[in-house]
């Protein structure tokens, strides 16, 4: 676990303890502060900004009730990506894995190279969650915020609340997963190996 | 692969400002509807000698939920001290006095009073009726990035998000935005949308329209009287002519303030012109209260809210303006097809009416993402 510093660890707590006591200014500072950090950790687990609003306040409204449990050992804007990553977690959890798959409807690509580089990763994007919509939820976090977030194995340990060890091997079956799934997806596949056929995920 | 060929990470999407702002005032709206469910410590009223408070005046009031906030021991830390009051409005607008300051809160909104710096303006928006100040500091209204200081007037601040809009009664107030002031006096307004104009706002006079308040004394706040109080904000059919603010999750700033007389109204709405108020005073209540709950619904339901709206609009003459233009707002806030429909109808049925510049912006910002 990385030690704030002393100064970000006093500002921290000193903010935590305001917005806990119900001074909305606080919750305020600490909404503005922490909510692109909150957005992209639900984002990179969900995929999409479908439903995110929605979720955003709910991660929020669990940060704020889970406030006096604050105790500075980390730094506020990892503990409120803690909560955030729970609550992806929670909500892809519970999720229903989609009845039928997406529909592969090839999209007409134009010849400007950066567009076409762009329609490429939205079709890349949408194949690989599709994927992860089908693996289990655990493994599909530890991946998400390990392999497509370039995140340390120690860092999403501390996100995930579990082991470097855990995350490690739960990265390693999300990958087997979605390889065995897209042995018949060139996209997912070529995608994948370049999102890291390898085991490169950082200690 | 070549480097050139790398796709790279799947991006990660960024919200607008607009949602930003929806789920911001549906945070707050939430903290507030449960705070003991969402763990902010509640704390219960207790007596303060230069606390008055008023009870609502109408039977719509007599929905509202005010919720008020006094500090306590625990204080010291920003939160509520024994100088502040926190004061939220439920469904309906909530007048009330805090030492020799009226204020009316509209639905859903909140403030927090402070017996030396002021008032800060959560969100919503709310009449101040201050007393002249004399030898005191100037009382002082924060909303945002917008701080108005008033030495005694009667004035009305909105907020939606970080926009604010400040219109003045009787007196003088100036306005201060990032760096920048602004003197408005009586009959004059301001938004910070276009913080370097002050337009006209026009105060319809009534038989019963309050004057400047004057230092209340606590039999009077008790028992509050329309002359004594900023009645004209109290009647919640009276505001028809706008939508007043809630938790709305709309691309535009709150509504600017109109004239609390019924300005925009269709004729067909006023068969007494003299006592207008007298009419069907039931079913004007029961729209206000519908409209406000659909405020409220906006953020659980959309699509409901819309459909309630849409209703609204075709029922209700009064609530047909601010209903129409808010389903259209809020359809435009979801990219529904219908929206840029709803627009157009709402500026072919109120050509004039309190929202028309919001909703051609609305329009000309939808046409301009479709070409």
């Amino acid at each position: 676990m990385r030690v704030a510093p002393a100064a970000v660890r006093d500002h921290d707590r000193d903010l935590a303890q305001r917005a806990a006591a119900g001074d909305r200014a606080a919750q305020r500072e600490l909404f503005v502060a922490q909510r692109a950090a909150v957005h992209h950790a639900l984002y990179r687990i969900l995929g999409s900004n479908r439903d995110l609003e929605d979720l955003i306040q709910d991660a929020f409204l669990e940060i704020f009730r889970a406030l006096p449990s604050f105790r500075g050992d980390s730094t506020l804007g990892r503990w409120c990506q803690t909560i955030a990553t729970r609550i992806g977690y929670l909500t892809i959890s519970r999720r229903r894995p989609p009845a039928v798959d997406l529909a592969l409807v090839e999209e007409i690509i134009p010849d400007d190279v950066d567009t076409q580089r762009q329609a490429m990763l939205r079709e890349a994007t949408r194949r690989l969650y599709a994927a992860l919509d089908r693996i289990e939820a655990k493994q599909r976090v530890a991946f998400a915020l390990a392999v497509l977030d370039g995140r340390s194995l120690a860092e999403v340990a501390e996100l995930t609340e579990s082991t470097v060890i855990a995350v490690k091997t739960r990265v390693w079956r999300a990958r087997k997963d979605l390889m065995k799934r897209a042995s018949k997806d060139a996209v997912l596949s070529s995608y994948l190996a370049e999102l890291g056929g390898g085991s490169n995920e950082r200690e | 692969m070549s480097e050139s060929d790398r796709l790279g990470p799947p991006p990660v999407e960024p919200l607008s400002d607009l949602a930003w702002s929806r789920i911001e005032r549906g945070l707050w709206s939430r903290m507030d509807a449960a705070p003991a469910a969402e763990g902010r410590p509640a704390r219960a009223a207790r007596p303060q000698r230069w606390l008055w408070l008023a009870a609502p005046v109408l039977a719509a009031a007599a929905a509202a939920a005010a919720v008020l906030t006094i500090g306590g021991s625990d204080g010291g830390s920003g939160a509520p001290t024994d100088d502040q009051a926190r004061l939220v409005s439920g469904a309906a607008p909530t007048t009330l006095s805090y030492g020799d300051v009226h204020l009316t809160l509209d639905a859903d909104s909140a403030v927090v009073m402070d017996r030396r710096a002021g008032a800060l303006l959560e969100r919503g928006a709310a009449w101040f009726s201050v007393a002249p100040r004399g030898e005191r500091a100037a009382f002082v209204v924060t909303a945002g990035d917008t701080v108005v200081r008033v030495v005694g007037t009667k004035f009305r601040v909105a907020r939606s998000g970080e926009d604010a809009s400040v219109a003045v009664e009787h007196g003088t107030v100036e306005v201060r935005f990032r760096g920048a002031t602004t003197r408005l006096g009586a009959g004059e307004q301001w938004t910070s949308r276009r913080p370097d104009e002050v337009s006209a706002f026009h105060v319809a006079k009534r038989a019963d329209a309050p004057a400047p308040a004057t230092a209340a004394p606590l039999a009077e706040a008790a028992a509050p009287s329309p002359a004594t109080m900023p009645s004209a904000e109290l009647k919640a059919p009276i505001r028809a002519d706008r939508p007043v603010s809630g938790p709305r999750t709309s691309p535009l700033p709150a509504p600017l303030p109109t004239p609390p007389a019924r300005a925009h109204e269709p004729r067909t709405e006023k068969p007494n012109a003299e006592k207008p108020d007298a009419e069907k005073p039931a079913q004007i209540d029961d729209d206000a209260a519908k409209y406000h709950r659909l405020e409220q619904l906006e953020v659980r339901n959309p699509k409901a809210a819309i459909d309630g709206y849409l209703e609204l609009a075709r029922s209700s003459p009064r609530w047909a303006e601010p209903a129409l233009f808010a389903a259209a707002r809020l359809a435009a806030d979801r990219a529904e097809p219908r929206a840029q429909r709803l627009i157009e109808i709402y500026l072919t049925r109120f050509p004039s009416g309190a929202n028309v510049d919001d909703a051609r912006k609305l329009l000309d910002h939808m046409q301009g993402a479709n070409r």
